[in-house]
């Protein structure tokens, strides 16, 4: 022991720094003032003077010795312990604890606390927390033990272990969760519910490493702001205090005292010095760019090497996505992974993005590697848990890979299909087959959208799978009007009448007012009826008419003039001359005369086959009156005609061209919706000039259909006028948008799209104005190349474009706009096979059935309609039949 | 950007924690300060909300053609998970 420098010259005894630290003489104690002497050594100790603190209260015991300063001398003790152990000297601490333990046996208990800390430091916590199993431990003990815990113990994962404490400890359970929170969160990004951590109470001792923990999932979450809110809410003496200088750092706050070397090599860890790691990748890019494969190779390995040190958890990412340029360039795949140092990670993030990259190509087999890999993703990411099997994210997925499918012109991904059977030998390549995706998607997720699509496939195939997919789409979701309607549409087509009304009765129940709906039972009951007139039933016409009557929708606009004209066919056809008369004149009168109510009676005869009854006169024959009256009646009977969607409806050709001729004088006197019917007649009529002087007349009295107007006089333009169709269109397809008339725009811009091989041409709603005022100027229709307006400024002329090789190209790709393809016969297998089924004769053999149907098909592709075809191989076949009897007779 | 990315929600975010980002980000982001932005949280919303859409947002919400360098947001701070080690070794030291 020192000796006392009280006994040696009684002066000072502590420091010679400051005045404060200086407690009174101890000798000053023989005059009484003990108190002011104990005041000043717990200064010391508060100031951080532990060492000085400790001597004077030795000092001050010797000359006392009394319980107070023994009190005093201990507390100098414990503070100089708790020192060493702030100072990690443990042993130190450790030796002084059992030194003063054995000289003051009486104040072990009050030392216990500081054995406790010790204890702690030294990595033993069951010394520690074993008095918190005791139910009798007092408050002050348990709250001198949480402190010490938090303020001490820095290791969660002992804690947590600790053994001294039952399993179901709450304090036990807290350092565990808190334990495993630090981990998820130093690691990865953690979900609210993973650092939610409702086992650590607001109250517990580790409340601090909650914060601390919601602290880091924010910084790297980028809330710096919640990260420092959560940071400014820990404890300054608790352990996870100790990180909070670092972390400081790393939200870019300056502080005034530099980090220590753990605090700066954890900033250093955790921020990453990008910009070296940016050059790098920019450098590789270049590379790529280059299509250098040994300058690649060379930008690859710093790239790695850079990302490595700088940003390790972007790696995984760099190397799959360098891996795949490298596949898709078609790198060495032996040079790429030797600079890759090793494969990419194969996981469904991978294959996400390679599907992704070969989905685009323009390569039918690129586009079927592409599937395959969509469907390695999607095992993959069940597997890594992205989704369930059986989530909608899979249906999804499906969906989705029938789409890519697409892509594959038919013949080509049957062939794909068989191919690929071949190869794996039976192993289910659904991924090829879109009838399998889609009944794969709907059987996940049964929803509108899904049947939707799966219809509109099937649709573009066969006619028959699309009916089957609408009664699937039925059964499993009767409530939807979609199937409904196109299984409607369908038995409308193939006049199955009855079947289509009991479809839309069910539509009915569903949505009566919808649009469809309501349009349908009125025009199915017309269909039926003309049908019936066709069969020679005009009993069943009448009954369908009645029914007609009873619907409030059939007193609308013209109908009653409809339903007049047919009552006079059916009149006619059940030999009531005098009920034929009377209708006949009501819809004369409902029509606004003879010329509607004759066009009308004469159309619907040709569709019901019964043009016995309806008679026309040659338009020459008639008074120049009443050939006057043609424009308006041709277009009153045409809107009746599409009101009720009547197919097939004739008229004399020559009516058409006296419309024409007449329309110029008339056109004042027509309403906007007349005239474009009768425009959009001469189109379907190949009279052109009737549409455009339609055309004309409609743009006169401009407001919102003169975008329509505009698109009519593009499309009834002659060819040899190739600027004013393409400015037209343009101009159409402009004001249609300003009248927002998706129609038009539709239609206006798969005219104006590309045409030249440049962008598409676009004009501003001034510059279409202005191609309206030209035509208006220039009315007369265009007979020779040349004539019209000029439109020079907004239409580049071939000379005037970009000759740069890949403009050129992208215009010898592009299809000539004025080049009219004809149209291909489409064979509809489906409708064909129907027709086949319905005429051929009962009883034949199916190889020769097989025969005559492919007889059929040539027959029908070389221009001839399947009706006509059957009825004249059935012919055939019949008189075959008959004829070959006899051949056989005569044989005999 | 994605969805996600906008909202700040990992991928595998329940209903309830996009809900509460898209929240705290209209607030961020008021409809009469920043219409633009509001606009893109709007239209995020919605297609995490929808399963969906959220699921075709989660297949093609990567590209393997961006440039490379783009993996690296020139501005934004880039903070690693460097695991728990060297937090550990800082709440060792006094």
């Amino acid at each position: 022991m020192k000796v006392p420098r009280t006994r040696r010259n009684a002066s000072v005894t502590v420091s010679r720094k400051s005045k404060a630290n200086i407690p009174p003489n101890p000798s000053s104690f023989y005059g009484g003032n003990g108190q002011a002497f104990e005041a000043g050594v717990r200064q010391l100790i508060a100031n951080g003077k532990f060492r000085n603190a400790l001597e004077s209260a030795k000092e001050f015991h010797k000359v006392q010795r009394t319980s107070a300063s023994e009190s005093l001398l201990l507390d100098a003790y414990a503070a100089r312990i708790q020192s060493l152990l702030d100072q990690n000297l443990e042993p130190e601490a450790k030796s002084l604890l059992d030194l003063v333990r054995k000289r003051f046996p009486s104040a072990r208990e009050r030392l216990d606390t500081a054995v406790a800390a010790v204890s702690a430091r030294a990595g033993d916590l069951a010394g520690l927390l074993q008095p918190l199993n005791d139910p009798e431990i007092n408050s002050e003990r348990r709250t001198s033990i949480e402190r010490i815990i938090q303020t001490q113990v820095t290791d969660l994962t002992a804690l947590a272990g600790c053994v001294a404490l039952s399993p179901e400890n709450s304090l036990r359970q807290a350092a565990t969760a808190l334990d495993r929170a630090f981990d998820m969160v130093t690691s990865g990004p953690v979900t609210e519910e993973q650092i939610a951590l409702p086992e650590v109470p607001y109250r517990s001792p580790l409340a601090p490493w909650k914060l601390l923990i919601r602290a880091i999932a924010c910084l790297h979450r980028g809330e710096d702001e919640a990260c420092r809110e959560s940071l400014a809410a820990i404890k300054p003496e608790s352990i996870p205090a100790r990180l909070v200088p670092a972390m400081q750092a790393m939200l870019g706050v300056k502080t005034a005292t530099a980090l220590k070397p753990a605090e700066a090599m954890l900033v250093a860890r955790i921020i990453a010095n990008l910009p070296e790691l940016r050059g790098a990748l920019a450098n590789l890019d270049r590379a790529f760019a280059e299509h250098n494969e040994g300058r690649i190779f060379k930008a690859v390995r710093a790239a790695v090497r850079e990302c490595h040190h700088s940003a390790p958890d972007r790696l995984v990412e760099l190397k799959q996505l360098i891996a795949l340029r490298g596949a898709v360039g078609c790198l060495d795949t032996r040079g790429l992974l030797g600079a890759l140092e090793g494969a990419p990670r194969q996981d469904a993030a991978f294959f996400r993005m390679y599907a992704l990259a070969m989905e685009g190509s323009d390569d039918e087999e690129d586009v079927v590697e592409a599937c395959e890999l969509w469907d390695k993703f999607r095992q993959q990411a069940v597997q890594e848990g992205w989704f369930r099997a059986s989530g909608v994210e899979a249906a999804t997925l499906y969906l989705h890979i029938a789409a890519v499918l697409e892509q594959i012109p038919g013949e080509l991904l049957k062939k794909f299909q068989r191919s690929g059977n071949r190869q794996t030998g039976g192993e289910d390549r659904y991924f090829l087959f879109p009838e399998k995706l889609f009944a794969r998607a709907c059987v996940i997720d049964p929803h509108s959208d899904a049947f939707a699509q799966w219809m509109c496939w099937a649709a573009r195939h066969s006619v028959s799978q699309a009916e089957a997919v609408g009664r699937e789409w039925h059964r499993i979701r009767p409530g939807d009007i979609e199937p409904l309607l196109y299984l409607m549409q369908q038995a409308e087509k193939r006049k199955a009448f009855s079947t289509a009304l009991s479809y839309l009765e069910k539509a009915e129940h569903i949505d009566a007012v919808h649009s469809v709906v309501r349009a349908a039972r009125l025009r199915l009951l017309a269909a039926g009826a003309m049908n019936h007139l066709q069969k020679k039933k005009p009993h069943l016409a009448a009954e369908k008419l009645a029914l007609m009557v009873q619907l409030p929708q059939s007193q609308q606009g013209d109908r009653p003039g409809f339903l007049a004209a047919l009552r006079h066919l059916i009149c006619e056809a059940s030999g009531d001359e005098g009920g034929a008369a009377e209708a006949r004149r009501e819809a004369e009168s409902l029509l606004g005369g003879v010329m509607a109510a004759d066009f009308l009676i004469f159309g619907i005869a040709t569709v019901a086959r019964c043009l016995d009854s309806a008679l026309l006169p040659p338009a020459r024959a008639l008074s120049q009156q009443e050939r006057k009256a043609i424009p308006a009646s041709l277009a009153r009977v045409l809107a009746i005609v599409k009101d009720l969607g009547i197919t097939k409806f004739q008229l004399p050709v020559s009516y058409f061209s006296e419309a024409e001729a007449q329309f110029p004088d008339v056109s004042d006197s027509l309403s906007l919706e007349q005239i474009l019917s009768l425009g959009e007649l001469g189109m379907a009529t190949d009279n052109p000039k009737l549409a455009w002087d339609a055309s004309g007349a409609g743009l006169k009295q401009s407001g919102p259909a003169e975008a329509r107007f505009l698109l009519l006089r593009a499309q009834s333009i002659p060819p040899g006028h190739g600027a004013r169709y393409l400015a037209l269109a343009a101009a159409a397809a402009e004001l249609g948008r300003f009248h927002r008339d998706m129609d038009v725009i539709d239609k206006a811009i798969e005219i104006v799209r590309n045409p030249l091989g440049g962008h598409s041409i676009a004009l501003t709603v001034e510059e279409a104005r202005e191609v309206v005022r030209k035509e208006l100027a220039s009315p007369a229709f265009p007979s020779r190349s040349g004539s019209g307006p000029d439109y020079s400024d907004l239409i580049p002329v071939p000379g005037d474009l970009c000759q740069c090789p890949d403009c050129r190209q992208e215009r010898e790709n592009a299809l000539d706009p004025f080049y009219e393809e004809e149209d291909e016969p489409e064979f509809d297998e489906a409708e064909m096979d129907r027709i086949f089924n319905d005429t051929v004769p009962k009883g034949i053999p199916p190889a020769l059935a097989k025969q005559l149907f492919e007889i059929m098909r040539e027959s029908f592709l070389t221009g001839d309609s399947p009706e006509e075809v059957m009825s004249r191989v059935a012919g055939e076949v019949r008189s075959a039949n008959g004829g070959g009897g006899k051949k056989r007779g005569r044989r005999k | 950007m994605n969805a996600n990315e906008i909202l700040g929600v990992p991928a595998n975010a329940t209903e309830e924690e996009i809900r509460a980002a898209w929240l705290s980000k209209v607030k961020e982001f008021p409809p009469d300060r920043s219409p633009a932005e509001f606009e893109r949280i709007r239209d995020a919303y919605d297609t995490l909300r929808d399963p969906r859409k959220r699921a075709k947002a989660m297949l093609l919400s990567t590209t393997f053609a961006a440039p490379l360098v783009s993996l690296i947001d020139e501005h934004k701070v880039q903070r690693i998970f460097a695991g728990p080690r060297p937090w550990r070794e800082v709440l060792k030291t006094k």
